[in-house]
């Protein structure tokens, strides 16, 4: 009988770790590389959710997109992966699927019906053998071409809505000594400058069949070499030190007024909030120039490493849910300067550039991805990035030359 | 020497069994041996095997033959980043040694404030690859450098454009990399020169020959050994370069000033080509094994025949 009060005490203690152990189930390890002011609002938004909703947050950020992925890949491969991952979705990430290193949200997917709400591009991208491998947490569109309206009107033009419409802008542009395109000279950049002229001079069904199937005969046809002689066409506009120049320093020469447009994804809004400009007032929006509307989209995606504990599994399950919980997804990307994934989602409170990418995405024909999104592996893409660069840098490539090296390029990474 | 080396144990005269000394010295040097012979000579023979295989982001033993052999010598960045490779090494070597010489003669005639030369030129020295870089895109970049510095003074006509130029941007590389490395080749040389022996100097003023006869003819031939270091040390940073082309011209405009450091790096972390970047890293060990190997040789033989002379 004496000896009861002590194992009672026993008893309560071991409850207590029990219980303890309980409220620890809902750990999960967000490894990141959203590093930046205002990337850490926005993820700092969707952690907020999951706290307010029981979950712990153990936060692992890694700066630089490469050395993310890369550190986990390795504690994927080392058996200590983190509990939820950013990743790119696209063929690394299927690679990782198939290896059997993810677990799917299926579950919550079904659920909240994201095979519906979602554009059905990125569902398939997010999808690899039918599970949900990743989920897509905003949209951001790549064909973005911002513009200093101040600078507009001082060389008296409009919004130019087509390409040829755009260079006698530009013309105008110089002789009123602003320099027409504010582009930083990285390679990246640099395909976003061509991917705009490719779906503005080929039109979207163009760019979504070569994108897609990367097909030989398109690479060769005529319209391409209209790409490339348009693309070539620009290249007088830039000006002397772009090479090299980071997107945040041309953004802010439009917002000077130095330069007059900048081809860039929407993040660019990011830099123009910082400048204590409002997107869609002196500095302007506009979808590039184009034949027909089109949005091309890239998304941010979060990926679930595969775990043994049922309690990982819940927070996986549980995060999956929480971000795309319309009222994290609103007030998630009102700070990332992109749009919500689920397409159904009010854009009311959302500056005037998302509301435009918000309207015009509410038609499916509009929705094109990225390269990645498109399943074009990052070998490719990569060998993509070298050809359109070296022909943009080059002084005596003929448009020809560009096109056959582009299309070499492509099928020897294939 | 006639010993026979049987064991690491032996009786000796009082017949106990005693270590030899030389045997302590070998285990000491175990686990040096052991880190050398796995990670250089077997991650050397790993990343060969996997340049035989389609690994893309993970390593997945397919052997393809010589498949990615192919696909690298079918890819132009990568020729364009052999022939940089090749023209840096050249520029930067040789820069390297005929500056690194000079300031080490000139600080060597017994100029004032030797000290304060001495530093200043080896002050680059204590920065990184990284920051050398940043500094020297800044100073060529058109738009904020030099070439506006000058043209804001008046001579609007001045151009210094080569970092963005397609033709030009490899020579940035050599111009950057030299500021920071002269500073150790002419300590270095300086270093070699103090050591000639002071009667050389009297001997050839009795003779009347003249000072530059006397460096060009009689000292130059003595630096031997330290002009074969100094190649061996600049040597090694130009095979390995990576950092001054990330942070200077980050390879570019387009892969103009790509480096097979950076192809390789590129390729194996970015773009999940592990085999490519792979089949890269050992054609470079190949080539660097190719052009430096028969000069170390000679050298060393050299070093060997000729002893005391």
């Amino acid at each position: 009988m004496k000896k009861f009060p002590k194992v009672a005490a026993l008893a309560t203690f071991l409850s207590a770790g029990v219980s303890v152990g309980a409220l620890h189930a809902q750990t999960a390890e967000v490894l990141h590389w959203w590093t930046s002011g205002s990337e850490q609002a926005a993820l700092g938004e969707i952690r907020a959710a999951f706290e307010a909703q029981g979950g712990k947050w153990v936060d692992t950020p890694i700066a630089g997109g490469g050395n993310a992925r890369a550190a986990a890949v390795n504690r994927m491969l080392g058996g200590d992966p983190a509990t939820v991952f950013q990743f790119s979705i696209g063929q690394q990430l299927r690679e990782l699927a198939d290896q059997g290193l993810l677990a799917d949200v299926n579950a919550v997917a079904d659920e909240e019906n994201w095979d519906e709400k979602l554009p059905p591009l990125i569902v398939q991208a997010a999808k690899y053998d039918g599970d949900y491998i990743a989920a897509p947490i905003n949209i951001h569109g790549e064909n973005w071409m911002f513009y200093n309206t101040e600078a507009l009107e001082k060389a008296g033009i409009e919004v130019p809505k087509s390409w040829p419409e755009f260079i006698d802008a530009a013309k105008k542009l110089e002789d009123a000594d602003i320099v027409p395109i504010g582009l930083g000279g990285q390679p990246w950049q640099e395909r976003i400058l061509f991917n705009s002229v490719l779906l503005g001079v080929g039109g979207r069904e163009f760019y979504a069949q070569l994108y897609s199937t990367l097909d030989d005969e398109l690479l060769a046809s005529d319209t391409m070499l209209k790409v490339f002689e348009t693309f070539a066409a620009l290249k007088p506009f830039v000006d002397e030190a772009s090479p090299g120049r980071n997107w945040n320093e041309a953004t802010n020469m439009v917002i000077r007024g130095d330069a007059a447009f900048q081809f860039m994804g929407d993040w660019a809004k990011g830099e123009i909030i910082a400048a204590g400009v409002e997107p869609g007032t002196t500095v302007g929006c506009a979808f590039a120039p184009a034949v027909d509307t089109a949005y091309i989209m890239t998304v941010d995606a979060f990926a679930f490493s595969a775990m043994d504990s049922d309690e990982a599994r819940a927070a996986q399950q549980k995060m999956a849910q929480v971000m795309l919980e319309p009222d994290v997804q609103i007030a998630f990307n009102k700070k990332k300067g992109s749009i919500p994934a689920l397409l159904d989602v009010s854009g009311d409170s959302f500056d005037a550039c998302a509301q435009k990418a918000m309207a015009a995405l509410q038609d499916k024909k509009t929705h094109l991805v990225s390269t990645g999104l498109f399943g074009v592996p990052s070998a490719v893409s990569g060998a993509i990035d070298d050809s359109i660069s070296n022909f943009w840098n080059s002084a005596d490539m003929s448009p020809q030359q560009g096109q056959e090296e582009f299309r070499q390029a492509i099928s020897y990474a294939k | 020497m006639a010993e026979p080396a049987q064991g690491a144990l032996k009786t000796s005269h009082d017949g106990r069994w005693r270590w030899r000394p030389q045997w302590t010295a070998r285990m000491a040097l175990i686990p040096a041996m052991t880190i050398t012979i796995v990670c250089f000579y077997g991650f050397i023979i790993w990343t060969f095997v996997i340049s035989l295989t389609r690994s893309r982001l993970l390593p997945v033993y397919k052997f393809t033959g010589f498949d990615q052999y192919v696909r690298l010598f079918a890819n132009e960045r990568w020729w364009t980043a052999m022939q940089n490779i090749a023209i840096h090494g050249f520029l930067f070597i040789g820069g390297c040694i005929v500056f690194g010489y000079l300031l080490a003669i000139l600080i060597d005639r017994g100029v004032k404030a030797e000290g304060m030369f001495r530093t200043v030129f080896m002050l680059p020295l204590s920065m990184s690859f990284i920051v050398t870089g940043v500094i020297w895109q800044w100073v060529m970049n058109p738009g904020l450098g030099l070439q506006d510095a000058v043209r804001e003074l008046g001579w609007t006509t001045f151009e210094f454009n080569w970092i963005v130029r397609q033709d030009r941007s490899i020579y940035t590389l050599a111009i950057a990399g030299i500021w920071q490395q002269v500073g150790l080749c002419m300590a270095l040389f300086l270093a070699g020169l103090r050591n000639v022996d002071p009667n050389i100097w009297k001997a050839s003023r009795v003779d009347g020959i003249p000072v530059w006869r006397v460096y060009l003819h009689v000292i130059t031939p003595m630096m031997r050994t330290v002009f074969f270091t100094v190649f061996i040390l600049m040597s090694a940073i130009v095979m390995k370069a990576y950092d001054l082309v990330v942070a200077l011209t980050g390879g570019g405009p387009g892969f103009s000033s790509d480096l097979p450091a950076k192809f390789v790096v590129d390729h194996i972390l970015n773009r999940q080509e592990l085999g490519l970047g792979a089949a890269g890293a050992f054609v470079l060990l190949c080539t660097v094994i190719a052009v430096i190997s028969p000069y170390i040789h000679f050298e060393l033989r050299k070093a060997r025949d000729g002893g005391g002379h």
